[in-house]
């Protein structure tokens, strides 16, 4: 036995041999501060079968994709530009890498965490659910890194070889790496989905063919820029799209980070309120961005306004569906945590979990990007900027902008009433409460047909007040054409009218969630916090000099 | 820290899966050096009350405390003064001892010098420090038990929640862990533990709790329970030269007598009263014929007391 059961364990201390070297003290400086997981996932990647693989078929495939370029340079005489082709190779090669392998690699490392259930140990040790999520996608940074510097000699090999720049071979391995984590991040929220394994085989097949999917539309688009898209870099539209991809990037990056989080936060803690501050920035980014684009843009005024409806819709319709499934009771936890001022409660309320105050968040991101429309179409006639804008197109543009949120205010108000039905006797959860809104949506869109098709066997017709439940075909129809459709007054009063009698259906369950105020630490945790204080406060100043102030 | 309240407290904890009561109803508490077993049957509610208590599972009504912190709504501040040893060992692939220790104490915010120490403290204790470059998945059961405890007190909790801790290990190390956590309660931590092997539990607990279908059945020392259930009954065992015919019948007869059993030559009953009933038994035997060559009252050890209080129920 070796276990020295007659010294106590906690008395016992071994000497560390100090490290002398100056450059293992910086990498044991910057080892003490990176995240444990990062650490110990590389640790385990460099000792593992699949690293090695993977590695060297990148390294193998590089050098034979380098071979055929060369010999079919020999062919040609070497007097063409082969550079885009071989470039176009080699980003397929590490696309596969960085696109596929990598982000299923960081899928299958949290997934296989719940499945071996070694992510229960690592729950219940210090570490926060940000600290593991931002752990295993460093791992996949990491890796990405280090195969884009494997592959990287190749890419500026390329250059060498004519016909393609170096601002294009920059670009493409910036939105290659960009690209690579966000499909890392988006395999980590659904490696945080479930922990059946049924259910993990089934988002695996997903996810691959997913990956798959975005892996192909990646060599399309490189194809066309690396072949026609230099002239791109000089034109001021290209740079503003680009502009607008990345803050759409950076947000949604931000949102599926943070929804991965959640999804491993321990249930008493509040898994929403960052998420919503998050979409509040992308609501804001939204806005300002088609704001920009609908006042210094001079073509398709109206098209823009209309895109910024859709998008606010959408973005609100598919946040309101998961945020109406949140459970409706604040644990003790989060209740220690809200707002206590009357303007914090006022304001801040819709940021707490719960179904009734997201609902109310959405109903209110909506209505308020329903006014910025009208606002900035309003602005943009009388200053000049936002081109000419006839009198009908002004109203059809303000139908628009009612209509299709009170589609959104109407179809999730009834999925929340469904919801709460439900929880009667089952507890909903949020991918119950989205289905819901789906099916209803659903079923709202393709009724009309159905019924159409029953009663006129003669097929369908031009659009028709029978259509009232589609949301899609309604708003369309108010947008298009040059006049405003006969339907419009029909459509402008009940769908709104339906908006606001399912709003005040769903009051008294938003009133109920209002109702919540805060609660006061336990005693235990007041002690324990005014103990931590009480170590973290300075000391009292010590005179070590002369001229120090007593 | 006032040590005001027990170290870990468990008050009407309720956990439900559907229609099953896997915890009904449980209250007990364990103070600092205290070490509290946990005894029942498979699924009687051991493991599920014991992960409510490690923060991996929500209780439906009640809660759980550990050093005063709930086990609900204080999470983050109960994990960091717990160590679990769940009932089952999973690891990482290509990862060694020493390796893996280092991960969990990174885990914990332990630092620099403080890390290393802890890591060697740990395998020195637990007796891995020979073995701290060997990879996990070459490590015998044993080993991979005595790892599993080691990672639970990497960053030396004060309380220990340990699920079968002995399950699978031979007779060596079953003392050798018994040692370790006796240690470990002399230190002052407090410690729950489950086993199926009740003489141990019998060895190394102060307190015992008995459960069986989600509810605890009994609660108390271990004297307590052994002695205090039925304190003015024991269990006697009697030889009778030439068989036991007639004895099984001629004890049915005397109200003092119950639990007959017959194993062999061998009877067993219990007999409610002091030790001047068992000389009166005995004398009686004698006079009627039976050719004593055997008579003894032993007591009740945890095992009598544990098939005595449950009845093999599971849900």
């Amino acid at each position: 036995m070796s276990a020295d059961v007659t010294t106590p364990f906690a008395d016992r201390t071994i000497p560390v041999p100090r490290t002398d070297n100056r450059m293992d003290r910086v990498f044991d400086w910057l080892g003490e501060r990176l995240n444990p997981i990062l650490v110990k996932e590389t640790r385990q990647a460099l000792k593992s079968r699949q690293f090695v693989l993977t590695f060297g078929l990148l390294l193998i495939a590089a050098w034979g994709w380098s071979l055929i370029g060369l010999v079919m340079m020999e062919v040609d005489g070497g007097y063409s530009q082969s550079g885009p082709a071989m470039f176009v190779g080699y980003y397929c090669i590490l696309a596969a890498a960085v696109g596929v392998f990598v982000p299923f690699g960081a899928f299958r490392s949290l997934a296989s965490e719940q499945e071996e259930r070694t992510y229960e140990l690592l729950s219940i040790t210090g570490l926060s659910p940000r600290q593991i999520v931002s752990g295993k996608l460093g791992s996949a940074v990491v890796q990405v890194a280090i195969y884009t510097s494997a592959i990287a000699p190749c890419l500026a090999f390329t250059y060498m070889l004519r016909g393609i720049s170096m601002p294009t071979i920059l670009f493409v391995v910036v939105y290659a790496v960009l690209g690579a984590l966000g499909l890392s991040v988006i395999g980590l929220l659904v490696g945080t989905l479930t922990g059946e394994k049924h259910w993990q085989v089934l988002l695996s097949v997903v996810l691959i063919v997913g990956l798959l999917i975005v892996f192909f539309i990646g060599i399309g688009i490189t194809s066309n820029l690396v072949f026609d898209g230099d002239y791109m870099f000089g034109d001021d539209e290209f740079w503003m799209v680009m502009g607008m991809l990345l803050t759409a990037y950076l947000t949604y990056f931000a949102l599926v980070f943070y929804a991965a989080v959640a999804q491993i936060t321990f249930v008493s803690d509040n898994r929403s309120t960052r998420l919503r501050v998050i979409m509040l920035i992308q609501h804001a980014c939204l806005i300002a961005w088609f704001g920009y684009i609908y006042f210094t843009v001079e073509v398709m005024d109206e098209e823009i306004l209309y895109g910024l409806v859709s998008c606010m819709a959408f973005h609100w319709a598919v946040m309101g569906a998961l945020m109406i499934g949140e459970w409706p009771e604040l644990s003790m936890r989060v209740k220690r945590g809200l707002p206590q001022s009357f303007l914090g409660r006022a304001v801040l309320t819709w940021f707490n979990p719960g179904p009734g105050t997201g609902y109310m968040f959405a109903c209110c991101g909506l209505i308020a990007a329903c006014v910025t429309t009208c606002v900035m179409l309003l602005i943009g006639m009388a200053s000049g900027l936002g081109g000419s804008t006839s009198s009908t197109d002004m109203e059809k543009i303000f139908a628009f902008s009612v209509l299709a949120p009170a589609y959104v205010i109407a179809y999730m108000g009834i999925s929340l009433i469904f919801v709460r039905f439900l929880r009667r006797f089952t507890q909903g959860t949020l991918f119950v409460a989205a289905l819901i809104q789906v099916l209803l949506i659903t079923a709202g869109t393709a009724g009309p047909f159905v019924v159409e098709s029953i009663v006129d066997s003669g097929g369908f017709g031009g659009y028709s007040l029978l259509q009232i439940t589609n949301p899609f075909w309604s708003s369309a129809h108010i947008a298009e054409g040059g006049t405003m459709p006969l339907e419009a007054p029909v459509l402008l009063t009940v769908v709104p009218l339906t908006a606001l009698i399912v709003f005040v259906l769903n009051l008294p369950g938003i009133l109920h969630e209002v109702r919540h105020v805060r609660i006061a630490k336990p005693v235990r945790v007041a002690e324990e916090d005014e103990q931590l204080a009480a170590e973290t406060k300075p000391h009292e100043p010590v005179q070590i000099s002369p001229w120090d102030v007593q | 820290m006032d040590g005001s309240h027990p170290m870990i407290e468990l008050r009407q904890l309720h956990r439900f899966f559907g229609t099953t009561r896997a915890v009904n109803n449980i209250s007990f508490q364990v103070e600092r050096g205290q070490v509290f077993g946990y005894i029942g049957p498979n699924g009687a509610g051991k493991t599920t009350s014991m992960r409510i208590l490690a923060t991996l599972d929500l209780p439906t009504a009640g809660d759980a405390y550990v050093d005063g912190f709930s086990v609900v709504n204080d999470p983050d501040r109960v994990r960091g003064r717990l160590g679990f040893m769940p009932d089952y060992f999973t690891t990482y692939s290509n990862i060694d001892v020493r390796e893996y220790l280092d991960f969990f104490a990174r885990a914990y915010h332990l630092r620099g010098k403080q890390r290393k120490q802890a890591i060697d403290r740990v395998m020195s204790f637990t007796g891995l420090d020979v073995l701290a470059e060997k990879p996990i998945d070459g490590l015998s059961k044993g080993m991979k038990q005595r790892l599993c405890l080691g990672r639970s007190l990497i960053h030396d909790p004060p309380v220990m929640v340990l699920d079968e801790p002995a399950a699978g290990l031979d007779p060596r190390a079953r003392i050798e862990l018994r040692e370790m956590i006796r240690t470990l309660a002399d230190q002052g931590k407090a410690i729950l533990i489950s086993s199926h092997i009740l003489t141990e539990l019998a060895e190394i607990c102060d307190t015992v709790g008995i459960i069986e279908r989600g509810k605890l059945i009994a609660v108390g020392s271990v004297d307590e329970i052994q002695g205090g259930l039925r304190r003015d009954t024991n269990l006697v065992e009697v030889r009778v030269l030439s068989g036991v015919d007639g004895l099984p019948d001629w004890l049915a007869n005397r109200p003092s007598v119950s639990e007959i059993k017959v194993d062999g030559g061998l009877v067993r009953f219990v007999l409610a009263g002091s030790e001047t009933d068992e000389a009166d038994i005995l004398r009686a035997m004698i006079h009627d014929g039976f050719r004593v060559v055997a008579f003894g009252a032993r007591r009740r050890t945890l095992e009598d007391v544990f098939m005595q209080v449950t009845k093999g129920l599971v849900q």
